[in-house]
């Protein structure tokens, strides 16, 4: 590993002062999870990382506007562990209990988890199936984005050099139920094979509004959006099930890779889609 | 025997470990603590070739990076050690690369400097060329492949069951072990039914959590070597022999490990710190990274064909078993474990007619050497699965097959060697009782179903080895074992103390044992191969025997009786606390080298472990996952020294092994690997445990073992493989004949079981 310049702002100003557009070199840190594997490997050699764990502020937990409002140095553990999230939005603790191990939840922030931009992670196909958004700031100003708008290739985001994702904002919608399913292919605690998310509005057993987002099968969360258009008020029984698997599997073209191959990838993904809708549905019956 | 046992008073309880509170306080002393006085750090510039002749090395930028101190090759370790190879069965491994590399990964060049950072940047502005030439990286190709690894074959006969170590010049093969036994072809040929399969396992790597670390102290005529080796004897001795030095100028201390199963036996990094210690007149320390340990030493990978010839009722009359072993690059410990797994590769069974053929085979993959098992794991994957998949041929119990032709107490096994204190009976027949094998089991119904299996195996322990310990009593009655084996987390200075405290009647708690250190602590051949509690525990025995029987006889000179403390005997004899009795152990079993010709030998080892495991699992039939619900582990290790440690043994072997049966595989790429991260190689977590398991240790005597025990760390690793393949074939009906167990193979096979339907 190359040595480095380490440096601990206060402030979120004094932190965002640190990025410029043209220094590629310079990198935030908070919980350093993915970071130090990528120093690790000789992958990235920073000249200067920045790091916010002393940053005030930009952890909180709240209600907003019907917005679950999440501060961006917010540690995956105290996501994990929240009751007002538990309450909330009970779908993003029990993805924790499953995202990577206890070591890293500690350590890892959230917004640097959906900064990363690594394919196989597990909260940007859940979030962009929850249409959240984030905010991102940069020394001058402040914007707001989609979570699912974030991605734009193997870990390439749609951020700048100079921006930061402050917070993240996800739509309270007491009408719709969400799910995560990972499917892992090695040990438990693995980067999933295949993440499907999904995020439903039903009336008995017609589903009035459905997102599907996949991850991990291609370079960026994909959102399948003709399995979706095919199943909206439809009543669901295991034939449009069937029908909603193979139209999602003409959405995407997974890569074999270690973790399995594309034909078994595939098989994953239609499995799972009609699981996840069916323990939807099931629970939306439940409630209801 | 049962009224002697009862009486003991430190022997059989699960006493605490010794270190425990060291370690969990962050006080334990490990080698990565090691700082000395102007001590370099050495990086390793490593071959990013398979197989290649060395055309140049240009060290010349990594020479003049600020803050380098040198970079050295081959060229410059020859200054020191005119032939430098090493290796505990061939002198086949040059410290640095000489004119070849063998695989991806070999060290070629070392930088050194005060900063570990600029000797990695360092060695990264080093620029070798190579002429690549093919490799070959299967164990069966390299049987009859044109590619071969080492030209020339040098046996280092160190070890004396490896004396007539020779190679086959020309071909890839460092050790053939034949054995035959009756007549195996006459049977095949008129038997009512041959089975033959072919079982293959995987390359996996040990990874202890400690990385590899050495570092050494050159002076003009000693060298300390401070190092996380489980052999610190032979370390002495193999550096001892490479400088042409007499053994008292190399010492060799070793602290606590954090985890060894193999991976830190004979030289690995402490040639390399020895040879830039003395070229630099600087300690030197090399720490590897977890990827370069995937570089340094592995599991072999293994392809088994195995063939029986059955009778109609199940009796299974001649086998013969072509066993081959991917040693690699280099052969390390790779001939002896073909060797002494190959006396035990037909199983644990009553066959009168045995072939057995097993090579060690070199490759252009880094090399394999002992992993928890001596190669036992691979052996039991194969025949334990031959065994349920005769049985299904034959629509016999899984079982009734394995009672049928089990190997009974006083029966010869394959090699002629008698089975004496071997419970192999009651370990299977206490896992076949746990997992209610006679009870109706619940298969499923729908995507889930159910399945459950069952293996049993046996081990000849490694042989002969010695091993010396020394016991002293101070004069306040205090006492101190000294002894060179190394507690890498198995606890032996716990168990070993439990066995001093025994013989002198002191508390456990009362006796030190001291960590190896060559000047201090007697040879001890290795902590390798669940040989430390057998051997270095009835040198213990007799080394505290010994003290206290010199105890006994100033006290009786005294004219004291008994009951006295210690102390006052001292008191007595010197005129005031001053003194020390020192009583020594020495122990070496018996062993008769096999015949060349047949294999056979009447004294193939001093005793025989043996395990047996049940698994209760189900399958997702949808996707092929598997959950491990009931995972139960029975072995004969004698009578425990302490009940505790021998659980935690059996739950820490059997997590291993499941990690080699479900997740692990090093994925290779031209010889490299391209997943040597534990982001990419999969060992179990807390999330991959069985949801229940079971273990027990047979109630059983190992008659000449101190105190009736023997070895434990190895046993509940051999029967998991198979017990789950054997499970998941009730489960689904499909036959798993390669590791690791993937969902997506099993998957695979399922559906291609259907179309086939």
């Amino acid at each position: 590993m190359h040595s480095f310049e380490w440096v601990e702002p206060k402030t979120m100003a004094e932190a965002l002062n640190y990025l410029s557009l043209d220094d590629t070199n310079v990198r935030m840190v908070s919980g350093g999870t993915a970071l130090m594997l990528m120093m690790k490997s000789g992958v990235f050699a920073p000249t200067k990382l920045v790091n916010l764990r002393s940053v005030q502020g930009f952890s909180d937990i709240c209600v907003k506007d019907q917005h679950l409002c999440i501060g961006s140095l917010t540690s995956l553990a105290e996501i994990e562990h929240s009751p007002l999230v538990a309450k909330e939005l009970p779908v993003l603790n029990e993805v924790m209990k499953k995202l990577s191990n206890v070591r890293v939840r500690n350590a890892a922030r959230l917004g640097g988890a959906l900064s990363h931009g690594d394919p196989h992670m597990d909260l940007p196909p859940l979030l962009s199936c929850l249409d959240a958004s984030v905010r991102i700031q940069n020394k001058d100003s402040t914007r707001v984005m989609q979570v699912q708008d974030l991605y734009v290739g193997y870990y390439e985001t749609a951020l700048e050099k100079n921006e930061l994702i402050t917070e993240v904002l996800i739509p309270l919608k007491p009408k719709h139920h969400s799910v995560y399913m990972k499917c892992t292919t090695r040990s438990a605690d693995d980067w999933p094979a295949l993440g499907v998310a999904v995020n439903l509005k039903s009336n008995k057993n017609t589903i009035e509004d459905i997102r599907i987002v996949l991850g991990a099968v291609s370079e960026v969360p994909t959102t399948l959006s003709l399995t979706q258009a095919f199943l909206t008020n439809k009543s669901i029984n295991d034939a449009v099930l069937d029908e909603a698997a193979a139209i999602a599997l003409t959405e995407i073209s997974p890569l074999s890779d270690e973790l399995g191959s594309s034909e078994y990838k595939l098989h994953l993904v239609s499995i799972y889609v009609k699981r996840a809708i069916q323990a939807l549905m099931n629970k939306g019956a439940n409630n209801g | 025997m049962g009224n002697s046992l009862e009486s003991l008073k430190e022997v059989g309880q699960s006493l605490p470990r010794k270190e425990s509170r060291y370690k969990v306080t962050g006080q334990a002393e490990y080698t990565h603590h090691v700082k000395l006085p102007g001590m370099l750090i050495g990086k390793i510039f490593r071959s990013t070739v398979a197989h290649g002749k060395i055309l140049s090395i240009d060290t010349s930028q990594a020479k003049s990076y600020p803050g380098v101190f040198a970079v050295y090759t081959a060229d410059d370790i020859k200054t020191i050690i005119p032939d430098p190879y090493y290796g505990p069965a061939f002198l086949d491994q040059p410290i640095l690369a000489i004119g070849k590399v063998h695989f991806v990964g070999e060290p070629v060049a070392i930088v050194l400097a005060e900063d570990p950072h600029i000797a990695e940047n360092a060695a990264q502005l080093i620029i070798a060329e190579y002429e690549e030439l093919p490799a070959v990286y299967d164990e069966v190709e390299a049987m009859t492949s044109d590619v071969i690894v080492h030209k020339e074959l040098k046996p280092s006969g160190t070890f004396p069951d490896l004396k007539h170590l020779q190679g086959k010049k020309d071909t890839n093969i460092a050790l053939d072990y034949h054995l035959k036994r009756g007549n195996p072809q006459a049977i095949f040929d008129s038997a009512d039914h041959v089975f033959e399969h072919t079982y293959h396992t995987q390359q996996v790597m040990h990874t202890p959590l400690e990385q590899m670390v050495s570092v050494a102290d050159a002076q003009h005529d000693k060298i300390t070597i401070y190092t996380a080796s489980q052999s610190p004897s032979f370390v002495r001795l193999e550096i001892a022999r490479l400088l042409g030095w007499r053994e008292n100028q190399i010492r060799v201390k070793v602290p606590h490990l954090g985890g060894g199963f193999g991976a830190k036996l004979y030289i690995k990094l402490e040639a390399l710190v020895v040879a830039t210690s003395m070229l630099t007149k600087r300690p030197v320390k090399i720490s590897l990274t977890m990827e370069e340990q995937f570089y340094t030493i592995t599991k072999h990978p293994t392809t088994f064909k195995i063939k029986s010839a059955v009778s109609k009722e199940g009796k299974i009359l001649a086998r013969r078993c072509d066993v081959y072993w991917n040693g690699g690059a280099y052969a390390d410990i790779g001939p002896r474990v073909t060797q002494k797994s190959g006396f035990t590769a037909a199983g644990p069974y009553d066959i009168d007619h045995v072939e057995i053929e097993s090579y060690a085979l070199y490759t252009n993959r880094p090399p394999s050497g002992a992993l928890r098992g001596f190669g036992i794991p691979q052996l039991v994957w194969a025949y334990e699965s031959h065994t349920d998949e005769i049985a299904r041929s034959l629509n016999i119990d899984p079982l009734e097959i394995r009672r049928k032709n089990i190997l009974k107490e006083g029966r010869p096994q394959a090699t002629g060697t008698l089975m004496k204190g071997a419970e192999i009976e009651k370990v299977l027949e206490s896992v076949a009782e746990k997992i209610g094998w006679d009870k109706p089991f619940d298969k499923g119904t729908g995507i889930i179903r159910r399945g459950r299996g069952i293996a049993v195996a046996f081990k000849a322990v490694v042989a002969p080895t010695t091993s010396i310990a020394i016991v002293t009593i101070n004069a306040d009655g205090s006492c101190i074992l000294s002894m060179s084996s190394v507690d890498m987390g198995q606890a032996s200075d716990t168990s070993m103390a439990q066995i001093v405290a025994e013989v002198l009647g002191v508390k456990t708690a009362a006796v030190k044992v001291s960590n190896p250190d060559t000047d201090m602590t007697p040879y001890d051949m290795a902590t390798l191969g669940s040989r430390s509690v057998y051997h270095m525990g009835k040198a213990v025995k007799l080394a505290a025997e010994d003290a206290k029987n010199r105890l006994e006889k100033m006290a009786t000179d005294l004219q004291m009786t008994a009951p006295y403390h210690f102390r006052d005997v001292f008191i007595k004899h010197y005129g005031m606390q001053a003194g020390s009795i020192v009583g020594y152990g020495s122990f070496i079993p018996t062993y008769t080298s096999p015949d060349k010709k047949d294999g056979s030998t009447l004294n193939a080892t001093p005793f025989w472990m043996s395990g047996a495991t049940g698994v209760e699992l189900s399958i997702d039939t949808e996707t092929g996952h598997i959950t491990i619900d009931r995972l139960i582990n029975v072995v004969d290790c004698g009578n425990p020294i302490n009940p505790e440690i021998v659980q935690t043994q059996i739950s820490g072997a059997a997590i291993m092994q499941l990690g080699f049966s479900l997740t692990e595989k090093m994925n290779l790429d031209s010889g490299q690997v391209t997943n040597a991260s534990f982001a990419d190689y999969k060992i179990p977590g807390f999330n991959d445990i069985p949801l229940v398991m079971e273990n027990e240790a047979v109630k059983a005597y190992q008659i000449d073992g101190p105190f009736g025990a023997k070895g434990v760390g190895e046993s509940a690793t051999f029967g998991v493989s198979p017990a789950i393949a054997n499970a998941i074939e009730d489960a689904v009906g499909v036959r798993i004949n390669e590791l690791p167990m993937t969902p997506e193979l099993i998957f695979m096979a399922m559906r291609k079981a259907q179309n086939k339907s």
